[in-house]
């Protein structure tokens, strides 16, 4: 079996639990069938800090995710417990460079509330992950309302998916 | 072809570069087509280029404002929704332009599920408007046989629409006015493949060239006096359906020349313009002149002449099937009966015979009128030879048709229209009414049989 075309990188931005990413990384290897890397250490996000907002520019974030360059055949997805936003939103669940190397996705506002499993973070970050790994392989939102792909704008529409792409975002993304 | 079935289209006016590239990005990932640019000049030269379903644009930006710019739109593009970017401070102003006619506006910074309903939300209308209108048109020539009748000669022209229809031929359709030729041409685009684009008709004999110059082809800003704007021509808006160009004999050479370079390069250049702007339309044209006779005299291009005359249908005047009279008289009673609350049951035997009897000039616009007008005085019961203003309208002795049966038919028409002239006092509107003809019509059978009026 030759070798796969690509690699992920899941990397701590911010103080997230180690086991959140091992946990996250062992939902995501059976999908994706590619080597996944989780790098020791995390990355600083405070340098993406909006003081006026207290929120973390995502936009910043992606810049602080590449200052080192991913390598080829490596796309680069941080996960952060911090609030993301861009200037002409309010926040972001993730953000992505769409048909790039990086992405990042917050855990901020797609915690549980009281009562609801705890396991469903990781449910929720590996789906987010899923997602925002699609656009940096040029996929734009689906309209399969249980692919990785179609969009949440509110964390129990994340539950509402599965924890796979519809067929044609699976051949873009684990096809290759 | 440019229906419906490409992702929706925004544009997106803001002079913040991470505003235009946050929303540019975000819209892109639902799928959207997504241009951005930074200020309305640009704006309008985009809107210009092409037809965007939704514009959002920012309230305060240098040179020409949000508003100002929601103002201009209405004029080039007027069926964009436009949703308006604005910040707290300004509400009362987004208010005002919710007045206005904008469709929503939105407060920065935006919660990105509502930003993405609004536009999801403006879209739908966008769609479920221009869905509405083509149903509208399909639903009016669903029923063609009604008004242009059964008869064989109709059988025979309705045998030719089905043959042509699903192509993308341009057809001629040659008859004599009031004969339903813009009907026949609605029924074409109704059962073509581009059913679902526009219908644009321009009646190119009712405009002196300058202005039929600019009617087809648009105009830049400037580009005469009175050219406040950009203005799309109707073969831009005709772009992925079906342009009827009635009374194409009335066409001045310059604009002949224009049109055939259109037609032949499927490209336009708005008047005062520089740039092409790509068209993709089906082209059906009419007349009622004898357009070999015109390129004979050497007044219709002989070029043109070929270009369009590819495959015609010529519907017969009312007059060589008597009886298609009957029905689509019997048609438009149950319509006007229906829409003006008459409790109409039909026509009385002596007014059958009448309607039949009548040469009908003005064809079925004629017959459609004559039928209205019997409605406005009959309330209820059938309708009879008294109501109808067959008679009156003849001015006492119907055309003399019964008593000149020796005299051409252009001459029976030339004397009627001189009888309605003259008990009209030679005002045209009312007298192109009474014949059921439009006034261009009329004016053109008045220098055609040049009547003067009498001292």
């Amino acid at each position: 079996m030759g070798q796969a075309p690509w690699r992920l990188e899941l990397v701590r931005v911010g103080a997230v639990p180690p086991a959140v990413l091992r946990e996250t990384a062992k939902l995501l290897e059976p999908l994706l069938r590619w080597p996944i890397h989780l790098p020791a250490g995390e990355l600083d996000g405070a340098p993406a800090l909006d003081a006026a907002r207290r929120q973390y520019s995502a936009a910043r974030m992606l810049d602080l995710l590449v200052a080192a360059p991913p390598g080829e055949g490596v796309k680069r997805v941080g996960v952060t417990p911090l609030d993301l936003f861009l200037p002409v939103f309010t926040h972001l669940y993730g953000y992505a460079q769409m048909g790039g190397q990086a992405a990042v996705v917050s855990t901020f506002r797609i915690r549980p509330e009281n009562g609801q499993p705890p396991g469903l973070l990781l449910q929720r970050t590996a789906k987010e992950v899923l997602h925002e790994l699609g656009h940096t392989m040029g996929l734009v939102h689906c309209t399969a309302p249980w692919c990785a792909m179609h969009p949440s704008r509110w964390p129990e529409e994340i539950d509402l998916k599965d924890m796979a792409y519809c067929p044609p975002c699976a051949s873009v993304v684990v096809g290759h | 072809m440019s229906t419906r079935i490409s992702a929706p289209r925004l544009l997106i006016v803001d002079d913040e570069l991470h505003v235009r590239e946050s929303l540019s990005r975000w819209f892109i990932e639902d799928g959207y087509e997504v241009d951005a640019v930074p200020d309305a000049k640009e704006a309008l030269a985009a809107l210009g280029r092409r037809n965007y379903d939704v514009v959002i644009t920012d309230i305060k930006m240098p040179g020409m404002d949000g508003l100002e710019l929601q103002r201009r739109i209405r004029e080039v593009n007027p069926k964009a929704a436009i949703v308006l970017i604005t910040a707290y401070a300004s509400v009362s102003t987004a208010v005002q332009a919710l007045k206005d006619g904008a469709y929503d506006y939105v407060t920065k910074p935006f919660d990105p599920e509502a930003l993405s309903r609004v536009v999801a939300k403006a879209c739908e209308r966008m769609r479920l408007e221009e869905e509405n209108t083509r149903l509208k048109e399909r639903l009016e020539a669903s029923t063609p046989e009604l008004v242009v009748g059964k008869s064989p000669a109709m059988q025979k022209v309705m045998g030719l629409v089905e043959a042509v229809a699903g192509t993308d031929t341009t057809v001629l359709i040659r008859g004599e006015s009031g004969t339903g030729k813009e009907l026949v041409t609605r029924l074409i685009h109704s059962r073509s493949k581009r059913c679902f684009g526009p219908f644009v008709a321009v009646n190119c004999g009712a405009l002196p060239e300058g202005v039929l110059e600019s009617e087809l082809f648009g105009h830049e800003k400037g580009s005469f006096t009175g050219a406040a704007g950009r203005h799309k021509g109707k073969l831009e808006l005709a772009d992925g359906g079906t342009l009827f160009l009635d009374e194409i004999g009335e066409i001045s050479p310059k604009v002949q020349v224009e049109l055939l370079r259109a037609l032949e390069d499927r490209k336009i250049t708005r008047v005062g313009g520089t740039q092409e702007v790509p068209v993709d339309f089906r082209v059906i044209c009419a007349t009622n002149k004898d357009l070999e006779e015109a390129v004979r005299a050497g007044t219709f291009r002989e070029d043109l002449y070929y270009r369009i005359n590819i495959f015609t249908i010529t519907i017969p005047p009312l007059r060589d099937r008597p009886e298609d009279i009957l029905p689509i008289a019997q048609h438009f009673l149950q319509r006007f009966a229906q829409s003006m609350g008459r409790k109409v049951t039909g026509f009385a035997p002596e007014a059958q015979e009448l309607l039949r009897r009548h040469p009908w000039p003005g064809n079925i616009r004629e017959l459609a009128n004559a039928v209205e007008r019997a409605l406005v005085v009959c309330r209820e019961g059938e309708v009879h030879r008294e109501h109808l203003p067959i008679s009156s309208l003849s001015g006492g002795g119907p055309v003399e048709h019964e008593s000149a049966t020796s005299l051409p038919l252009e001459e029976i028409e030339r004397r009627h229209i001189l009888r309605v002239l003259d008990a009209q006092g030679f005002n045209i509107s009312r007298s192109a009414r009474i014949l059921g003809i439009d006034r261009v019509t009329l004016y053109n059978k008045i220098k055609r049989y040049n009547i003067e009026r009498r001292a």
